[in-house]
């Protein structure tokens, strides 16, 4: 017998105003806490703090969807953020100009604002 | 609130430099996952299986190793949707252990 459900189509996303993706390279954002009970692909470290968009990846289905089982979508957009490592660990850094890249999800950053911050 | 395997930045002495070679049953239960979860099938995410053994409880995940996390979560999604009953698993693995014991061939 065959048990294997038919893959429903993709659809884009919900919110497809100027179809893609809300930031762009140089943009600074940061990084909300979603208090999402489940699987989630923002470590706790980076919640909070500054960093800057170096790259746009793509859109992607959403991995707390596809955690639960939904694999139609929408997908979201997905941002390459660096932040150095004094603004995640704090206090002065051994090694002041490294940094850390990490893959975040658009729907976990908020804009900030390059003048106010 | 993070879950238990949410460690990242928090004490936890010095990192072991140890290589850790691929098993073979480690390379067949990602191409089985692979499988499980390929763009024609999409019945088990790797999502999916990480909110598993993000869930399946904190001794679980501190005994066992990556791929073993990753083959017990991949188990229980299985049975969980039906695709895959406790019964048949079982008997799967009655079979292949018979033929690991009992062919001198196969034996490790």
């Amino acid at each position: 017998m065959d048990r294997r459900p038919v893959p429903p189509a993709i659809t884009p996303p919900a919110t497809a105003r100027p179809f893609g993706p809300r930031f762009d390279i140089g943009d600074l954002v940061r990084v909300i806490d979603l208090r999402k009970p489940g699987h989630v692909r923002t470590p706790d470290y980076v919640i909070g703090h500054l960093g800057e968009v170096i790259q746009r990846c793509g859109l992607f289905l959403n991995p707390e969807d596809l955690s639960v089982g939904i694999t139609h979508g929408p997908v979201v957009a997905l941002y390459r953020v660096r932040f150095p490592m004094a603004e995640l660990w704090g206090g002065p850094a051994r090694h002041p100009r490294d940094t850390l890249c990490i893959e975040l999800y658009d729907h976990w950053l908020e804009p900030v604002d390059k003048v106010t911050r | 609130m993070s879950g238990y395997h949410d460690i990242g930045g928090l004490p936890a002495g010095p990192i072991p430099r140890v290589e850790l070679p691929f098993q073979h049953w480690e390379k067949q239960a990602e191409a089985i996952r692979n499988l499980l979860g390929d763009g024609s099938r999409r019945l088990v995410s790797l999502d999916e299986i990480r909110r598993g053994f993000e869930s399946f409880g904190l001794d679980k995940y501190q005994a066992y190793s990556f791929y073993r996390r990753r083959l017990e979560a991949m188990i229980d999604t299985l049975q969980s949707k039906g695709l895959l009953t406790r019964e048949e698993f079982e008997r799967e693995l009655a079979k292949v252990q018979r033929r690991w014991t009992g062919d001198p061939c196969l034996r490790p």
